[in-house]
């Protein structure tokens, strides 16, 4: 056993200069890929979110604790990066679709129908913006449909055709850019059917489809 | 038992990760420089009422503002006391909500809630007292709501939604109308602006 020991301490002690190097050379490599994937999963949990943070119903995201008080640390990540003041969940509930009911990323270069049934709120609007969260001009200075403004057929429901070209009925222009990408916001202030801790529920089959029509 | 040398690098790295993880996700909203409560001290001192422009294209004070929606900001400081929120509200649909500079969202007055279509209130932190304030007029002192305020600085937003087309002037007047300022307790008459 001695001589084992030895024998492992004289190597050892020989090698330790290239050794220490490599040791350094891994730390550093491992140190970088840490970062890389600590950096790039808070990113992305923040960004785009999570099953614990986020409800995805159809083409439409919803921050759950979004200006909560007692919301989780992504939540809370998320507000603060995006600037916005959102009112909490037993007030407002907020929607949000980068595409349309297929999964394809909302363009200005498609059309799209939006399909909605009656929602149960006091009051509610469809925004449009690009994908910064920016409205978009355009000379007839719409930018959003909402309750009160909204042609709505004898049942409540409603269509809205997102569009560049003006189109009857209720036309919310996408500007000029045909390669703008689009963001669809539906705010719900007071919705009427809550749960139990006062949080406004839109039945998942109540939030509008958004069909694409035909792309250029 | 040994450890081999690629595992115990693995290890290391996916124990870094997370603290890196961590501490990322956690310092964010101290370090984000454009959250809200930065946008909106660019617009004007605090203790008044500043009514934001109608969000229009390249004319946002904050991103994802509602086109069809007026708001009016006090940015409040209690630092010198009390601070004292009049609006009075043009319709049930109007918000009143108050936020941390992180932009929790820890009080909101819903206006379809209202009894009367007046919001009066005073908005302090725990540690101050605004009881006192009112003996000269406790009648009108009767219909204050005293919001207590987790922060000294903090943000009070009224939401102005329109109740239909070409409703934003309307709106708008009601907004200037609505008051934000020191609540002095040498005051006298706190129903005069």
């Amino acid at each position: 056993m001695p001589l084992t020991g030895t024998s492992t301490r004289s190597s050892l002690w020989r090698e330790e200069g290239s050794t220490s190097m490599r040791a350094l050379g891994y730390f550093i490599g491992t140190f970088a890929v840490a970062l890389i994937l600590g950096i790039g999963s808070a990113w992305y949990m923040i960004e785009r979110g999570s099953l614990l943070t986020t409800a995805h119903i159809g083409p439409w995201k919803s921050w759950l604790s979004e200006g909560n008080p007692n919301a989780d640390p992504y939540t809370r990540a998320h507000l603060a990066r995006s600037g916005r003041l959102p009112l909490t969940s037993t007030a407002a509930r907020y929607f949000v679709a980068n595409t349309d009911s297929r999964g394809s990323s909302l363009s200005a270069g498609c059309e799209y129908l939006i399909i909605g049934a009656p929602l149960n709120a006091r009051w509610w609007s469809i925004a449009l913006y690009n994908e910064y969260g920016s409205l978009i001009a355009n000379p007839s200075k719409r930018y959003s449909f909402n309750s009160e403004e909204a042609i709505r057929r004898a049942d409540g429901s409603f269509r809205i055709n997102l569009s560049r070209n003006a189109r009857p009925e209720n036309w919310l222009p996408s500007g000029t850019d045909p390669n703008r990408s689009l963001m669809l916001v539906l705010r719900v202030y007071g919705s009427r059917d809550t749960d139990i801790s006062g949080i406004g529920q839109i039945p998942n089959d109540r939030l509008p489809k958004i069909e694409r029509i035909r792309c250029e | 038992m040994r450890v081999s040398l690629p595992g115990l690098y693995i290890a290391l790295g996916v124990v870094l990760a997370g603290l890196i993880h961590v501490v990322a996700v956690l310092t964010l909203p101290m370090l984000a420089p454009r959250d809200a409560h930065a946008r909106l001290a660019a617009l004007g001192p605090a203790n008044t009422m500043i009514q934001l422009p109608a969000a229009a294209p390249g004319q946002q004070v904050m991103p994802m503002m509602a086109p069809d929606v007026r708001y009016a900001v006090c940015r409040y400081d209690l630092s010198n006391g009390p601070v004292r929120l009049r609006a009075e509200i043009a319709d049930e649909l109007w918000l009143v909500a108050f936020y941390t500079p992180l932009g929790e969202n820890y009080y909101a007055v819903i206006g379809a809630d209202m009894k009367q279509p007046v919001i009066d209130l005073i908005i302090a932190t725990k540690d101050q007292t605004v009881a006192e304030v009112g003996v000269d007029a406790p009648e009108a002192f009767d219909n204050v709501v005293v919001v207590s305020s987790p922060v000294v600085e903090g943000i009070a937003l009224i939401r102005a939604p329109l109740a239909g087309p070409s409703r934003g002037a309307e709106a708008e007047r009601a907004l200037k109308a609505t008051y934000c300022g020191p609540h002095k307790s040498s005051s006298p008459d706190p129903s005069g602006p």
